[in-house]
């Protein structure tokens, strides 16, 4: 547009007008760079220095004591914790864990969402009622949770009401991944539901109507119309739980402690662990580094689901 | 004359008809009503049961917790020692106090460096912009939990651990704030920055006077994200602080918790305090929870 105008201005004011379109712009670079400082900054402080340092613990050998420094070692510690198969163990168990707890939550979330935008009375109140549990603090969650699933608390003795018998839940290796799972879906479905309901109500109700009109079924319906038109927002949703349950730590810290027999330790309790809990920073930085790496590429794909532009959509 | 009555019929009769189909579109699904109000139930039950014990005695809550029945959810009697308790006895004030601060400047400085960045991102115009945008938001939408561990040994070497700077800063820069803000920067008409700058406004008065003004919904959004985010945050201050006067909500809970795992009362009056600011937040402003502008980038 301003380019346009630019030309049709006679030739004798043009190298003037250039001029002052010259310090526009210069002056929009400067404000540009003075607006981004503080986070470019904070960039910086808060994420390129810890990822460096964590990099370079990662290629040093320390010993224990601390009496003698640090060696460089390369990739020794990479070795060293992916021939280890505790570790290996620990990183299948939380991809194992990412690819049940996440299309569950999910899939859940969009269950809810879904009857939350049907014609159904006092829908504010359901949705506060799901929405509740977000509000609770996962350190608070995490505690109620723990009396609800204790082996003489609450759940088991509805499960004896019902003639079943009681579990010992995070008690168990086969059942304390369930259970953490079943505390953090408490939490999760609803958080994620208000995200799916905004992207429900962002359908046009006349396509609805239209298909009303057709005869198509719920089922159809839903499979036809509803899920291709939130595509978009249901894989950020998906992508941004992924990311969440990566870093899934306050449960399992104060639940389990990774236990029992190592069934709830996942990638970042077991680097935490290794750097406080066992005091070898260097091992603790390499599987931070991993699991960074892991992060990255998942933020990524969030972010560039965020942002697809609208081109794509109509081609 | 005949015309004005015809137009009269005719509106008559779509009235009627726009009527029932409106009454059609608001015919209660009531098998739906039942099925949401059970799931509704069925969330709410577990945090029922947090509140209750909460206000019921103590040792009520492990002798009513093995059976069930009507007791699990109806105390004996009323009382507030376990909130009485946890702040007379627990110091669980100070704590408070703690986690109000911080969350409370970590929201303004978060808005403050977001709103700057949104700006600079999405209304003007340098090159490279796309690049830097693109670095900014997944720099920071990686949780910092996952380096939380680099990052408070780097601050302890700068002699932030046990302060209150220590505390705030990692929870200063937020992706998605930054992203929803410039989204919300971007459907602004280009047309207001031009025309205040030919009156002579600079950068960033026109940010402060005329985007700063039309962009409540997207600010409120942003500092929900951050506040929760702040309030709710443990690996964190778990690693920074190891002073207990500096101690946040949620860690001092955890510890209390750590120490006398099975007096429930206390940590469940505790869960009750930390969950009741966020949710007042949540719903006094949920309109604009959760609301990203699914917006296309501009052309």
């Amino acid at each position: 547009m301003e380019g346009i105008v630019l030309t049709v201005v006679s030739g004798n004011k043009e190298a003037s007008i250039r001029h002052r379109r010259f310090l526009a712009k210069k002056n929009e670079y400067f404000w540009a760079l003075a607006l981004l400082l503080p986070t470019l900054l904070a960039l910086i402080v808060l994420r390129i220095t810890p990822m460096i340092s964590a990099i370079n613990s990662s290629l040093f050998t320390a010993y224990p004591g601390g009496v003698r420094p640090a060696i460089f070692s390369g990739l020794e510690n990479y070795r060293t914790v992916l021939s280890d198969s505790d570790f290996i163990d620990t990183i299948q168990r939380t991809f194992l864990f990412n690819l049940v707890i996440n299309p569950l939550q999910i899939a859940l979330s969009l269950l809810v969402s879904v009857l939350m935008v049907q014609r159904i009375r006092f829908e504010g109140l359901w949705r506060t009622l799901i929405f509740i549990p977000v509000t609770i603090p996962i350190v608070g969650s995490s505690i109620t949770w723990q009396a609800i699933l204790r082996p003489d608390g609450p759940f088991n003795a509805l499960l004896v009401t019902l003639g079943l018998k009681p579990q010992p839940f995070l008690n168990s290796p086969h059942q304390s991944l369930q259970a953490i799972t079943l505390i953090a879906s408490w939490i999760g479905i609803g958080y994620w539901m208000m995200f799916l309901i905004a992207g429900l109500r962002s359908v046009p109700s006349e396509i609805y109507e239209a298909a009303e009109i057709d005869r198509a079924g719920p089922i159809r319906v839903f499979f036809k119309i509803t899920l291709p038109l939130i595509k978009r927002q249901l894989l950020f949703v998906l992508v941004a739980d992924i990311v969440a349950n990566f870093v899934l730590f306050a449960p399992i810290q104060l639940l389990t402690a990774g236990g029992p027999e190592s069934s709830t330790t996942l990638l970042i309790f077991d680097a935490y662990r290794t750097t406080y809990g066992y005091g070898s920073r260097n091992l603790g930085a390499t599987k931070v580094v991993i699991l960074s790496i892991i992060m990255i590429c998942f933020v990524a794909l969030q972010f560039s689901l965020l942002r697809e532009k609208k081109v794509k959509e109509i081609k | 004359m005949s015309t004005s009555v015809r137009d009269k019929l005719k509106n008559q009769i779509s009235t009627r008809i726009r009527s029932r189909s409106e009454q059609k579109r608001f015919r209660t699904n009531w098998p739906m009503t039942i099925c949401a109000a059970l799931l509704g139930f069925m969330f709410i039950i577990p945090a029922i049961w947090l509140f209750v014990g909460s206000i019921r005695p103590n040792n009520e809550i492990l002798t009513t917790m093995s059976t069930f029945g009507w007791d699990l959810i109806i105390p004996s009697r009323l009382t507030f020692e376990n909130y009485y308790h946890l702040f007379a006895d627990l110091g669980f004030g100070v704590a408070l106090w703690t986690s109000f601060f911080t969350s409370g400047v970590t929201v303004l400085v978060g808005l403050f460096l977001a709103l700057l960045a949104a700006y600079a991102l999405g209304v003007l115009n340098f090159p490279g912009r796309a690049i830097v945008f693109s670095f900014v938001v997944i720099s920071f939408m990686m949780p910092f939990e996952a380096i939380a561990i680099p990052l408070s040994q780097v601050f302890t070497k700068w002699g932030l651990a046990n302060t209150y700077a220590g505390l705030i800063l990692p929870g200063i820069a937020n992706g998605l704030a930054i992203f929803s803000l410039r989204q919300y920067f971007m459907g602004i008409p280009k047309s207001f920055r031009e025309s205040a700058m030919i009156d002579g406004a600079s950068e960033p008065k026109i940010l402060f006077t005329i985007y700063l003004r039309l962009s409540a919904p997207a600010l409120i959004n942003s500092a929900l994200l951050i506040f929760v985010g702040s309030w709710t945050a443990y690996l964190w201050p778990l690693l920074i602080v190891s002073e207990n006067h500096l101690q946040v909500a949620p860690v001092a809970l955890a510890r209390t918790f750590g120490e006398h795992t099975s007096s429930y009362g206390q940590n469940f009056a505790g869960s009750i305090i930390l969950s009741l600011v966020p949710a007042i937040a949540i719903f006094a402003l949920q309109r604009h929870f959760g609301r990203l502008d699914w917006g296309s980038e501009e052309k």
